[in-house]
């Protein structure tokens, strides 16, 4: 347990006291203890001691009243008696019900609580001996280590099993557990099924009649696995791949393109660091090496100023965080960006949340609050730069780094955009500022002790030198620009050093120093050493990503598994902790770990490894005993229904339409938009874009989310999010019925299918079913499209032409496809 | 044995105006489906609720405690002296002098609450009003304490208190957004303030209009199609529900079709629901001049007020309504007297309103800002932030009306009796709701969350 330094010298300052007490400090203290054995102690017996005492089963809030040391050294709440002091004794607070509420189930009267007041200003004196009983016991690492996410990952042999079923080692893994329950797998899904659902999982884009065609043919012709084999390699080496997978892992590091919280300001560079993920998915970047740069890209080693560039980019992974830019505590500010820095690494790579600890020791986990804090030193030890311009309220500004062509790293201000950012703006401010100051000092001269004026000169010169500092910096950006690339990132501090562990978290109030270090629970087998003059964060990169660390690879590989059914092995992707999900095919879950590390940390082997095996293909047909038995499929005896993410269905739509500009995203409308605060120097209008580029290029501005993503069910971008929710609700129908968006998709699929040439209105319905549903329309479909289409021409005012109204009947039809299920979900 | 399940109730609806019978129906069969995949649906609270919905009205900016609802007769007598011992340890107080407010108050109703003349019309509801006089929040700056205000946390982000209320109990109408805030300001939190962090989306407010839009003319977005009549319209969402029957019989173990489908049907009568209930021209002429709808000053929140009367007796659950500009620094006299005349008449009409329709006794509500104003001052004629202490009231489901609760000490500078904080506020309003504050809680990042955190009391007192 850790004995608080302040504590410690009151104790001892206590202890002196003692030894020169005269007389009458003697009598105070007798007087003291008499009044605690007649009113204090028969009340903490009675109405506290069931909680709060070493007897008590668990003691509630870490508080024990049944010693001395105790009742001053306090709880989680803080310390519950200061002799003398009673607006800092929470016991007081505690008992008169402001806060806390104690006892809970009824208040002592008030004169009870007078005496408690009486006699915490006598000086609280206690005479009831003894240690505290050890309140947070140890954590017992190597009982913690039984846990199953803790355990060395294992390397299990595939089970043998008695059945033609299985393709793979996977399936051998899935039948064993079904045959266990008595479950049997339906059939596997038809070629066109299969089809459309390898291509969205892996390009989150519909397979053109084309592409389906062809796949069919080749199921046909040679083999369903054959297909699928080709088509996934295929997909896996188009660039669309990193845009769909890329955009998974945008939501676990909760990507956006602002600052949000109260004062939103945008990050016009964030997209550099979509376009590395996006890159990295695509160049099936080692997972390792993924995770290395992310944490620690400044700090790695390089060869060329490209690669440089590269890694320094991977960092805005620290830096893209919400930030709340209106704190005036400095201490706060900082140690809330390194909380959130500590969280998106626990989280994101470990899935532990390891803030949990930031003010205690983890609830559930083995996770000390002293090792939270060797965490914080990492963090604290980096410095970030997220670059936003220090005008308008914005009381934390930070710089960007400049990237220039020979790798050259400076840093650089950001350059806000609006009113009062300008060079001219500054210079101006800068003039009548000086102006203020002259006067001020001619004040002083006639009356040099107005204090006023003086505290009033001090504030001015402050001005006087910052406006001057963004006016240098304005000139060094407007050179640095030109050749160079501005990007968020981290560096190391110029001075590392550990910091303090934070009393209940508060950032002012400051413990005993941690040593820098990782936490215990995920170390196994060598330890990387931490060199004390560097951040900590390359060691950190090192640690996370050794072969031993437990957690690492089957996150990874879980996640994947996510993608692609529709639910996690364990389906608390970002929580392996213990309040998160057991898995649910453990030896499948290291099987997929081992695999992956030995081979490379390859994402792209990873997910080809899933999608060629038999439990992948399944289809979606009944099977009334396995429904009795598993109804909620967790032996995978069929396909999870899945529906499309927000951006896939976006996506499709343009696709479809024909107007998908598929090349890859050029910067963001933010990075125009340039960094302001929304609402205040920047208006939201200029956030908005019309491009028809793939919607992950599309701005993720923190509370202004495109609406088409929002509709269906884009995570917050401040969260960290593994796995969406799926919801069903009428702004999603409203949406697709009469937004702009579907209605201008619908009008040029309408022109698309009218365009092509067709023998009959009938061969014009089986191609827009094609190109929207990858499926032909059965016989009743295409009877009750086609009389729609003549319903509906017939039903618009005559004066319209006939062409006309055919066109508006198919835009009718187009629109209705699009809004049919079947185009949003999976089967 | 027939069962009435979503589904065969779906398939019953084989024509265009089956929709009609399609909403008992489909009513009759959620209750009994406790899958429902429409997370909005109506749910059982914590115990009995007082009251059904909630009218949040936001002072955005931080309204005078002392100029409206604080009587505190020692400004007078200390004027222009230094506050003293009642501003100590507040460095902000330093050089401060006591200002007096320049307004009468005078003793209301039965009660003899004490209201200033700032608030005529709001005052002949006095024996309405529990006016909190003890309130307080953490921060006196605008952004961090109105998101406080309306999340609990400006920390981190967190859930909206209209969120929490509407994932705790669902919405009374399908047709309409169950919750909706009227004119939210952009920036100081923006979205966060009615957002859904990680609750699911589907929770988050639905905003209608925007900081300087004019309430005549705004419409919640998507909720009129332009190309198509609405007999054509209908006939196409028959034609999708078909696809999606379609789809239903082929793929039955895919159990969110039934969802997609109910989706179209709510939506179909939301497009003629929503607009209906905005229509604020509907009500008569003598019911919109009550509220001051064509009056200047009183016309935009009048609308307001109106819109979200109509908004309550329609069965959304949450509205909040925000009034800008009560960040009286400076013309704290013209400022204070205009913001005042803009709302007196609307929130009063509102409070007969709902009194006149026997709804006041379930629906909560709620006039606060972020924070107060100081009661000493460095100009003459404007008051800063005050956090440590300010008002705001609460009127109507379960709460007893005509009474001060708490209070601030002799000049109003800090709450000292029955302090009352923001998380109190929250705690007090899912009390009244039905719901228990530390038993709300949403699972994220592996632990349960709560819009109070660990904090939050309901004071008996003040409950009816």
């Amino acid at each position: 347990m850790l004995l608080r330094l302040p504590l410690a010298i009151a104790l001892f300052v206590a202890f002196l006291i003692s030894l020169c007490s005269n007389s009458a400090q003697a009598a105070d203290e007798k007087a003291g203890i008499e009044y605690f054995e007649k009113h204090i102690r028969p009340v903490l017996v009675s109405k506290c001691y069931e909680c709060h005492s070493s007897s008590s089963k668990e003691p509630k809030g870490n508080l024990l009243l049944d010693t001395r040391e105790g009742i001053r050294m306090g709880g989680d709440s803080g310390e519950a008696v200061v002799p003398g002091q009673l607006s800092d004794s929470v016991l007081l607070e505690a008992i008169r019900w402001e806060g806390l509420e104690m006892p809970p189930e009824e208040q002592l009267p008030p004169e009870t609580i007078a005496k408690f007041e009486q006699w915490i200003k006598m000086g609280a004196q206690d005479p009831r001996d003894g240690k505290a009983a050890l309140i947070r016991p140890e954590i017992d690492f190597e009982k913690a280590r039984n846990f199953w996410a803790f355990r060395p990952i294992a390397d299990p042999e595939p089970p043998t099993v008695d059945s033609k079923w299985p393709r793979t080692e996977i399936d051998r893994f899935v039948a064993r557990k079904q045959a266990e329950r008595d479950v049997a797998p339906v059939e596997e899904a038809s070629a066109q099924t299969l089809a459309r659902r390898i291509y969205f999982d892996l390009v989150g884009l519909p397979p053109t009649p084309d592409q389906l065609s062809e796949f069919e043919r080749q199921a046909k012709q040679k083999s369903l696995a054959l297909a699928v084999e080709q088509t996934v390699d295929a997909l896996l080496a188009s660039p669309h791949f990193g845009e769909r997978w890329g955009r998974h892992w945008m939501d676990v590091v909760r990507y956006g393109e602002s600052t949000g919280m109260e004062r939103n300001a945008t990050f016009p560079y964030a997209w550099r660091y979509r376009d590395w993920i996006i890159r990295s998915f695509n160049d099936d970047k080692p997972y390792d090496q993924f995770i290395k740069e992310q944490v620690a890209g400044d700090l790695l080693p390089y060869e060329s100023p490209e690669q440089r560039r590269e890694q320094l980019m991977a960092t805005a992974f620290l830096a893209i965080g919400p930030k709340s830019l209106n704190e005036t505590n400095d201490e706060a500010f900082l140690m809330d960006v390194v909380d959130e820095q500590i969280d998106v690494t626990s989280r994101a790579f470990i899935g532990l949340t390891a803030s949990c600890a930031r003010c205690h020791d983890h609830k559930f986990d083995p996770i000390p609050q002293k090792e939270y804090y060797s965490l914080a030193g990492i963090f604290r030890s980096t410095k970030t730069f997220y670059g936003t311009d220090a005008s308008n309220g914005n009381r934390n500004p930070s710089r960007l780094l400049n990237i220039a062509a020979d790798g050259t790293v400076s840093q650089i201000a950001t350059k806000g955009t609006g009113k009062g950012s300008s060079a001219g703006a500054i210079q101006k401010q800068l003039k009548s500022e000086r102006a203020k100051l002259k006067r001020y000092e001619a004040q002083l001269k006639k009356n040099p002790k107005a204090k006023n004026v003086s505290i009033q000169k001090k504030k001015s010169e402050a001005r006087v030198k910052q406006l001057t500092r963004r006016i240098k910096d304005q000139q060094a950006q407007a050179v640095a620009t030109k050749d160079g690339h501005q990007t968020m990132a981290v560096l190391d501090a110029a001075s590392p050093d550990d910091t303090q562990l934070r009393i209940r978290g508060e950032a002012n109030d400051k413990g005993d120093t941690v040593s820098r270090g990782f936490l215990t629970i995920g170390s196994v087998g060598h330890i990387p050493e931490l060199d004390p003059s560097t951040s900590g964060r390359l060691t950190l990169a090192e640690w996370l990503t050794q072969s031993d660390n437990p957690l690492t690879a089957r996150v990874a590989v879980n996640r994947i598994w996510q993608h692609l059914f529709g639910r996690g092995l364990v389906a608390t992707v970002d929580n392996f902790g213990a309040n998160g999900n057991r898995p649910t095919h453990p030896e499948l879950l290291d099987w997929l770990a081992s695999d992956f590390k030995a081979n490379g940390w390859s994402v792209k082997h990873t997910i080809r490894r899933i999608m060629t095996s038999r439990v992948y293909r399944l289809g979606g047909e009944r099977n009334s005993d396995a429904e009795a038995i598993d109804p909620a499929n967790h032996l995978l005896w069929r396909v999870n229904h899945r529906r499309l993410e927000a951006e896939s269905i976006r996506d499709a739509m343009l696709v479809v339409s024909g107007k998908l500009d598929a090349e890859p995203g050029d910067g963001s409308v933010v990075m125009a938009a340039g960094n302001g605060i929304i609402g205040r120097n920047l208006q939201p209008d200029r956030l908005a874009t019309n491009d028809t580029k793939r919607s992950v290029y599309l701005p993720i501005v923190r509370g202004y989310v495109p609406e088409i993503l929002k509709v269906f069910d884009f995570p917050e971008p401040s969260m960290i999010y593994g796995s969406r929710d799926v919801t069903t609700v009428a702004t999603q129908a409203l949406y697709m019925m009469n937004s702009e968006f579907v209605t201008a998709q619908a009008e040029a699929f309408a022109d698309r299918v009218l365009g092509e040439d067709a023998d009959s209105e009938k061969d014009r319905v089986d191609r827009a079913w094609q190109i929207a549903l990858a499926r032909l329309p059965s016989e009743d479909e295409r009877n009750e499209a086609l009389s729609f289409i003549e319903q509906t021409s017939a039903s618009f005012e005559t004066s319209e032409s006939e062409n006309d109204r055919l066109k508006k009947a198919w835009t009718s039809l187009a629109q209705s496809l699009f809004a049919s299920a079947e185009f949003r979900y999976v089967e | 044995m027939f069962e009435i399940t979503r589904r065969n109730a779906l398939k019953s609806i084989s024509c265009g105006f089956g929709y009609l019978a399609f909403a008992g129906l489909a009513h009759a069969a959620a209750e009994k489906d406790q899958q429902s995949s429409n997370p909005l649906l109506p749910k059982t609270p914590h115990f009995e609720p007082k009251a059904k919905r909630v009218i949040f009205l936001c002072m955005r900016g931080g309204p005078s405690h002392v100029d409206t609802f604080d009587y505190k007769p020692s400004l007078k007598k200390h004027a222009g002296k230094s506050p003293g011992d009642a501003a100590k340890g507040q460095n902000s107080q330093k050089g401060r002098k006591l200002l007096p407010s320049p307004w009468n108050f005078k003793p209301r109703g039965n009660s003899g609450l004490m209201v200033s003349d700032l608030y005529p019309h709001l005052a002949e509801h006095a024996d309405d009003l529990c006016v909190i006089n003890g309130a307080w929040t953490d921060i006196p700056n605008h952004p961090q304490a109105l998101v406080q205000l309306h999340t609990g946390n400006f920390q981190f982000v967190r859930p909206s208190m209209g969120a929490w209320a509407l994932y705790g109990l669902g919405t009374e109408n399908q047709d309409l957004p169950g919750f909706i805030t009227i004119k939210p300001p952009a920036r100081l939190g923006g979205a966060q303030n009615y957002g859904a962090a990680f609750l699911p989306a589907v929770y988050q407010g639905t905003r209608v209009g925007g900081q300087g839009e004019s309430l005549s003319k705004v419409q919640i977005g998507n909720i009129h199609n332009s190309n198509l009549p609405e007999d054509i319209q209908r006939k196409q969402i028959d034609f999708v529900q078909s696809l999606n029957r379609n789809l239903a019989d082929r793929q039955p173990l895919n159990s969110q079709i039934d969802g997609v489908i109910e989706s179209y049907e709510l939506a179909f009568r939301m497009q003629s629901a929503v607009p209906q209930v905005m229509d604020t021209s509907s009500e008569t002429l003598q019911t919109q001049k009550k509220y001051g709808i064509g009056k200047g000053q009183t016309d935009d929140f009048g609308r307001a007020c109106l819109m979200a009367r109509r908004f309550a007796e329609s069965g959304v659950r949450f509205i909040e309504l925000t009034h800008e500009g009560w960040d009286q620094h400076k013309a704290l006299k013209s400022k204070l007297t205009s913001n005042c005349g803009a709302t007196d008449q609307p929130i009063a009409a509102l409070l007969s309103d709902l009194k006149e329709r026997d709804m006041l006794k379930d629906t909560l509500i709620v006039w606060s800002g972020e924070f107060g104003r100081t009661p000493a001052v460095r100009n003459q004629d404007g008051r800063d932030h005050n956090a440590t202490g300010y008002s705001m009231w609460m009127a109507g489901g379960g709460i007893k009306g005509g009474m001060n609760y708490g209070a601030t000490d002799e000049f109003g500078i800090s709450a000292v009796d029955n302090k009352f904080h923001v998380h109190d506020f929250h705690a007090t309003t899912l009390h009244l709701l039905g719901l228990d504050h530390t038993k709300l809680t949403y699972r994220y990042a592996g632990r349960d969350f709560r819009l109070t955190d660990v904090y939050g009391k309901v004071p008996g007192d003040i409950l009816s």
